[in-house]
């Protein structure tokens, strides 16, 4: 879910790109002295969707925030979880040096040095 | 509006500004393209000459160009606030976020123990086997009050099986095995005092 809203907001500054871009074109063949009329209705019409899906886009996102922020901070924690996890992973790698050391044990006493 | 909440001042009056940055860059974005368009048209009456129309007009396309990427530039600095404040205040994300991981940590920790049970398990096994070899043999030195495991699992068994009659009866019997030469006739090979074959021959 919070994935998702970013994941919105960063194609948001790729529309604010676009809008500059357009702007830019449309201004760049405005400087020629035969200007293509097809080309300008196209950048327009990219730029003015751009627009309007940037003002849509933002206003949705501030609305939403406006609905579901508190103003106290979040204090929830993974801290728990990840120790115990961390723990567990501890043991299991205790047991593989004492295994590995009881092998190399094994082998010394099975396979003598000459 | 219904459903709004009275927030903090803070946060309320920045959620505004939020919304103030937005319309005014939009605003600003659209306004100075269009004044770069109007500029752009050629005019034959001018009020100055046609060189000054023309400096003028280049400078304001200059400026109104700026405008524009400064908007824009405006536009990408609200987007990164946003972000960020959608990090740091959008709680049902935040703990769906949180339980997730909450979760993930778990189901691997839970994964983790079960195979170091498993693998306890398979080295209990294969321990059981190797201390019944090593007690059985010549070399183990035991002491009388340390039972290696096989032995104390056979106790338990007979102490647990319903021929052993009470626990007393049992356990006597179980004591009569351990010493005595009845314990080696009926398992020859099992000696505790390392002398099991030594004593067969000694014997006459």
């Amino acid at each position: 879910m919070a994935n998702d809203r970013l994941r919105a907001l960063e194609e948001v500054e790729n529309q604010v790109a676009t809008i500059l871009q357009c702007a830019g074109n449309i201004v760049l063949e405005l400087s020629k002295d035969k200007h293509n009329a097809s080309f300008l209705d196209r950048q327009l019409s990219q730029f003015t969707v751009s627009v309007n899906r940037v003002e849509t886009e933002l206003s949705s996102q501030i609305k939403y925030l406006t609905q579901v922020a508190t103003g106290q901070p979040h204090e929830g924690s993974t801290y728990s979880a990840r120790k115990d996890c961390q723990m567990a992973l501890n043991r299991a790698e205790y047991a593989r040096v004492k295994l590995g050391e009881l092998g190399r044990t094994c082998e010394v006493m099975l396979d003598p040095q000459p | 509006m219904a459903n709004q909440r009275a927030l903090p001042q803070s946060k309320e009056s920045l959620l505004q500004n939020y919304n103030k940055r937005l319309k005014d860059d939009i605003r600003s974005i659209l306004d100075n393209l269009t004044e770069i368009i109007k500029t752009a048209k050629v005019e034959d009456e001018t009020q100055v000459s046609r060189a000054t129309q023309a400096e003028q007009d280049h400078y304001e396309m200059h400026v109104r160009a700026a405008n524009i990427v400064r908007a824009g530039e405006s536009l990408m600095k609200l987007v990164s606030d946003l972000k960020q404040f959608l990090i740091l205040n959008d709680f049902p994300s935040v703990n769906e976020a949180i339980s997730l991981q909450n979760q993930q940590l778990r189901s691997l920790q839970e994964e983790c123990d079960k195979k170091l049970t498993s693998l306890r398990d398979e080295i209990a096994i294969d321990l059981y086997e190797l201390e019944e070899e090593y007690y059985s043999s010549s070399y183990s030195q035991l002491d009388s009050t340390d039972l290696p495991l096989c032995e104390a699992y056979r106790r338990w068994d007979s102490w647990a099986s319903p021929d052993g009659g009470d626990i007393s009866g049992s356990a006597h019997g179980g004591v009569e095995d351990t010493d005595g030469p009845t314990s080696q006739e009926t398992s020859p090979k099992h000696d505790l005092n390392g002398h099991g074959t030594t004593a067969a021959v000694d014997e006459p």
